[in-house]
């Protein structure tokens, strides 16, 4: 079962270095951060809809496509609520809605949806191993990293375990979707028990197994990855930090800003 | 301790200067968990030699994993309890090392293969051992693709270990160890959970490592495998029961069956004949038999003594009038859109019926099975249950028709008592307190699991919770009962038990389907057998019909018994060594 | 908190971990499908796995729940906000374990006479809380949600999940897992001990930061109230700058406290 969003498409931004990919989330989030209004975030919505076009990761954004309606719709919908400012287009009790309320709302809405974009870029191109080098360069610890990948690897046996389970207690009369909230939550029980202890059953083994190949050998383990800075992760370096720099400049002019105050 | 690199240098330099060094030893080694009553291991002495290949044989706990884990220190390093005794690995003490400072020394294939990948990627996965002991990358890169070319994975490097089947992913275990070239590699039943094809292709590794001069230390089930060793250990209750080479040890049938070890079937055949030689290979055993019975190379055994077995075999059901319990119609299954899992399956299934699926991985037996007891829907055909369309029956009467134990007995057991267990099903369908009593009281006696009512599931031994699993489905009283691969995972006084136990609800009435790989259970229990290749049905009838057709089995990756094919060359089909010792005995 | 680091340093702790992280994720992922609605609550079965994880296996299931919800942000989409999230669930499999040390040392997290339910629910209201307090400060900081929409949600869905359907995980599986000696102090037995009067404080200290931060971010994220010597432009929505000063202090207090107990 495909679970991860990780698309083997070997794309050039794909192979860009993973540290330059997580960089340039990092500059994608900074640029975000200092504008509010929709029509300033427009540009690199642009440019996130390219990325999607050249790393062919469509598929991935079809299968999320209610997830960024809700996260569109939701928070607009929020912030007009919880932004009370302006002159009022509309004032009916809690209910409270002006222009600058609907630019503030569609602002953090659009911002949300491009934050989720460029995770779903980041995810589409970059594989578990990529992204554990990556951490390891930003000084991560070699354990912690190492639990993160574990973690990725153990998720689909998991989640297999416990549809083999819901499968043989269906088997034996036993049914998911009967009687109400409490019941319900105590029908989680007869899956989640035995997929728990097959889990803690192999946490032993694994133990063991991890010190038999020399785990704890040498605090610092060698690491036979190695990836090179090419000239476009430079490129792409350059481009991020020229982004962010725009952005900063377009908050500085006061052209980010909710018009009317 | 020493480097991956230095532990190789100490091996080059043994092989060369003196021949008859020594891997490993175990002077005087006792230990007892902090759990437990008895020692796992007493008074162990045992030694290896460079390049010297030991199996070790006995029932589950009697101390073999135990034995092989001091070798790497994970007793008592890992493994907390009273340890008594010296180990030495080329003939340094491991005495107070920890675990990690053994792996260049000694690596360790473990069963549970999911438990011994820990990366996301092929390649990852064979540095992990070599970036531990802080190989440099030059290096890691350099034996990376040798390692994967000694285990048949070139090409694999950018795989996930997840998609890889069973025997790939074993196979890739052993990779990760050999890359760090230690001196000795200890297998502790590292086909347990494999199908057949995983197997083979494991031992053939194995037999190919041994040709390159490594010491080996391999635990295992089967016998047939372990003919190739230089030396076999039999332990029981943590001390060594016997020593010696395969043909001393193999041909000893009295001790193997002592000791929980099943014997290979020729060597049965020729114990039973009263022939006290050991033969190594079908081939071996039908020498020694013709010239010891001083049979003519032409001879055939006749069909009069084959009468009496074939009166007995399986009758093809006649009672069209009763519908029958299962009746499959051309059922096509198609997975995800493209593979077609079963391509027009027909099947009937009577009362009291005792039958065998068998086929590789992927030919469609466990489909099958999840089809007749409703965990999939058809994508074309249908299935009648009792004459009813199985898609329109309420789930309680179709349990009351068909029910299906896991193969895995931990995907199911999750209550705080064994009575518990059992009870879930009936309590679910809404079953009367006095039932349900009746029926726990009923079945937990027919698994001999009555003594442990109130006992807590998870702290049985396998064998027993596998009793416990079939017993939680015999509970809703079904007429047939389909079991897929009962007996993985459980040595064979635990294998015997569970189809005796088997063999005796089907006596009492209830219709039986195994899937299954083994092929002597198939041989001893079953009367019909069905086999798939690439989701058809490629043949359904009597068992011995089926072994007599050795190029369809082939075909599908299906060995007989040892017996069989021994008993082939004498013009019969024998499922059981009693049964061919007895026609030959006749004819001789 | 120390521990948080030195469990490192055990081969079965980074296991566990793993395990639990991938426990964690494994249940998270299948419903990520049903993305946050504001105002609806849901029963999330997944929040259950971190309290059960704290009181079998203390900072491992801290990281547990830290990494886990990083793999399950992998698979719906990673935001700014998302290092909150790491940290508020580190919180949140790392509070349960450190109350129950303080209030029930040695007694089983199974639940049988009325004064263990109450240490159960003070030991789990502090998890989740802090753990919303983290979220709504967090992301209110960053001036992406209020304080209010998550903060209140994220208490009421743990407290659901952790009031009925842990104590049914813990009674099943506590037992068993301390049977097997996978239990934290089995794996670890030599570790530090905190003095009794020490880790008391540390507790009230937690529990005075967290209910603070809870109280003040719900205040002054709908508008109700503001510290009167703030400047005026602090007291507009998004109320980011009024959050960050007032409510900060409270979340380092109940952090300080942590650290005591």
């Amino acid at each position: 079962m495909p679970i991860y969003l990780y698309l083997d498409r070997r794309t050039f931004i794909h192979r860009l270095h993973p540290t330059v990919k997580i960089l340039t989330i990092i500059g994608i989030f900074w640029s975000v951060y200092w504008v509010d209004n929709p029509v300033s975030l427009l540009p690199l919505g642009l440019l996130l809809l390219a990325g999607a076009q050249l790393t062919r990761a469509w598929p991935n954004f079809y299968s999320l496509r209610w997830l960024f309606i809700l996260v569109i719709f939701a928070t607009t919908v929020t912030w007009i609520i919880f932004y009370r400012q302006g002159k009022p287009l509309l004032h009916l009790g809690p209910l409270f809605v002006s222009r600058a309320s609907l630019e503030y709302g569609l602002g953090r809405g659009i911002k949300l949806a491009e934050l989720l974009a460029t995770s779903v870029l980041f995810l589409s191109t970059t594989k578990v191993e990529e992204f554990a080098f990556g951490l390891a360069e930003m000084g991560v610890p070699y354990r912690v990293g190492f639990a993160i990948t574990l973690a990725f690897r153990l998720v689909p046996l998991f989640i297999d375990s416990a549809l083999t389970v819901v499968q043989a207690q269906s088997l034996r009369g036993y049914d998911f979707n009967r009687g109400g909230l409490i019941t319900r939550v105590r029908r989680y029980v007869p899956v989640t028990v035995p997929v728990f202890m097959g889990a803690l059953r192999k946490a032993n083994n694994m133990a063991m197994a991890l010190e038999a190949r020399g785990f704890g050998y040498s605090a610092r383990p060698t690491s036979y990855v190695h990836y090179e800075m090419r000239p476009f992760d430079f490129a792409m370096l350059l481009g991020v930090a020229l982004l962010g720099a725009a952005y900063f400049l377009i908050y500085y002019t006061g052209y980010g800003a909710i018009a009317p105050r | 301790m020493k480097t991956a690199m230095e532990s190789q240098r100490a091996i080059d330099a043994g092989a060369a200067g003196e021949p008859a060094g020594e891997a490993a030893a175990l002077e005087g080694v006792s230990f007892r968990f902090r759990i437990g009553a008895h020692p796992a291991l007493e008074n162990i002495h045992f030694r290896q030699r460079v390049g010297e290949m030991v199996g070790i044989m006995g029932a589950a706990g009697t101390g073999k994993s135990s034995l092989a884990r001091c070798l790497n220190a994970i007793i008592p390093g890992f493994e907390y309890g009273q340890f008594k005794g010296r180990v030495t690995v080329l003939g340094r003490a491991v005495d107070g090392a920890r675990v990690c400072e053994m792996a260049p020394a000694v690596g360790m294939v473990f069963q549970d293969f999911e438990a011994q990948l820990f990366s996301t990627n092929v390649a990852h996965e064979v540095a992990f051992a070599m970036e531990q002991v802080g190989l440099p990358p030059a290096e890691i890169r350099r034996r990376l693709g040798p390692a994967l070319e000694a285990v048949g994975l070139a090409g694999f490097q950018d795989r996930d270990p997840t998609s890889l089947s069973g025997g790939e992913k074993q196979r890739l275990a052993i990779a990760s160890v050999l890359a760090v070239e230690p001196a000795v590699i200890a297998f502790d039943e590292p086909t347990t959970d494999l199908d057949p094809e995983g197997r083979a292709e494991v031992f053939d590794l194995i037999r190919r490592l041994r040709g390159r001069g490594l010491s080996l230390l391999i635990i295992e089930h089967e016998t047939e495998e372990m003919r190739q060793c230089d030396r076999i250990l039999i332990l029981r209750d943590g001390r060594i029961a016997a020593e010696g080479p395969p043909h001393r040890i193999l041909a000893d049938t009295r001790l193997m069956n002592q000791c929980g070890i099943r014997p290979p079937g020729i060597n049965l055949v020729l114990a039973e004949l009263g022939i006290d030689a050991y033969a190594a290979s079908v081939d071996e055993a039908e020498a020694l038999i013709r010239r010891s019975l001083g049979l003519p190379a032409d001879f055939k055994v006749e069909a009069a003594q084959t009468a009496g077995i074939r009166s007995a075999a399986f009758q093809p059901p006649s009672s069209p009038q009763a519908p029958p319990l299962v009746e499959i119609d051309h059922l096509t299954h198609v997975y995800g859109g493209q593979v077609r899992a079963l391509d027009e399956v027909s099947l009937r299934i009577d009362a009291g019926e005792f039958v065998a699926i068998i086929g590789q991985n992927g030919s469609g037996k466990t489909t099958l099975a999840k089809h007749i007891v409703g965990l999939l829907k058809p994508s074309a055909g249908r299935v009648l249950l009792g004459g009813r369309e199985r898609a329109a029956m309420q789930p309680a009467q179709a349990a009351a028709m068909v029910g299906y134990v896991f193969q895995n007995p931990d995907h199911q057991i999750f209550a705080g008592t064994v009575g518990d267990e059992v009870a879930f099903g009936p309590r679910n369908f809404g079953l009367d307190a006095g039932e349900i009593q009746r029926r726990c009281d009923r079945v937990l006696k027919a698994v001999g699991l009555e003594s442990m009512r109130g006992q807590d599931p998870f702290l049985l031994g396998r064998g027993e919770r596998q009793r416990l699993a079939v017993a939680s489905v015999l509970a809703l009283q079904p007429r047939l009962l389909i079991l897929d691969e009962p007996t993985t995972g459980l040595d064979y006084p635990q294998q015997r038990r569970m189809m005796d136990l088997i063999a005796d609800l089907n006596r009492a009435g209830t219709a039986i389907v195994i899937i299954t790989h083994t092929p002597w259970l198939v041989a001893e229990y079953a009367r019909r057998a069905v086999l798939m290749r690439k989701g058809r049905k490629l043949f359904d009838g009597a068992v011995r019909d089926l072994f007599a057709q050795e190029e369809l089995l082939a075909s599908a990756a299906f060995r007989v018994p040892e017996v069989t094919a021994l008993s082939r060359r004498f013009g019969m089909v024998a499922l059981t060594a009693a049964e061919l010792a007895g026609a030959l005995r006749g004819a001789g | 908190m120390d521990e948080l680091r030195s469990m490192w340093g055990n081969t079965r702790m980074v296991v566990l971990s793993a395990i639990a992280a991938a426990l964690y994720a494994a249940v998270l992922v299948p419903f990520k499908v049903v993305p946050f609605i504001p105002g609806v609550t849901e029963l999330r079965p997944a929040n259950a796995i971190p309290v059960v994880c704290s009181f079998m296996f203390g900072p491992a299931a801290a990281w547990g729940a830290a990494i886990g919800n990083m793999i399950g942000d992998f698979f719906g989409g990673v935001g700014p906000a998302d290092i909150f999230g790491f940290f508020a669930n580190l919180v949140y499999g790392y509070v349960p374990y450190k109350v129950w040390q303080v209030l029930a040392k040695g007694e089983e997290p199974v639940i049988r006479s009325p004064l263990t339910l109450v240490k159960y629910v003070i030991a789990c209201l502090l998890a989740s809380a802090f753990c919303a307090d983290i979220v709504g400060w967090g992301e209110n900081l960053l001036a992406l949600r209020p304080f209010l929409m998550l903060g209140n949600a994220i208490v009421f869905n743990n407290m659901l999940a952790a009031m009925l359907l842990s104590p049914f995980l813990l009674a099943a599986i506590y037992p068993r897992v301390k049977a097997g000696h996978l239990l934290y102090q089995d794996v670890m037995p030599d570790r530090p001990q905190r003095r009794r009067g020490t880790a008391a404080l540390g507790l009230v200290l937690l529990a005075a930061g967290v209910a603070g931060a809870w109280v003040t971010g719900n205040l002054i994220s709908t508008g109700y109230w503001t510290p009167h010597a703030l400047p005026a432009s602090m007291t507009q929505p998004p109320y980011d700058r009024a959050i960050a000063i007032v409510v900060t202090p409270l979340v380092a207090l109940a952090a300080l406290g942590l650290e005591l107990m």
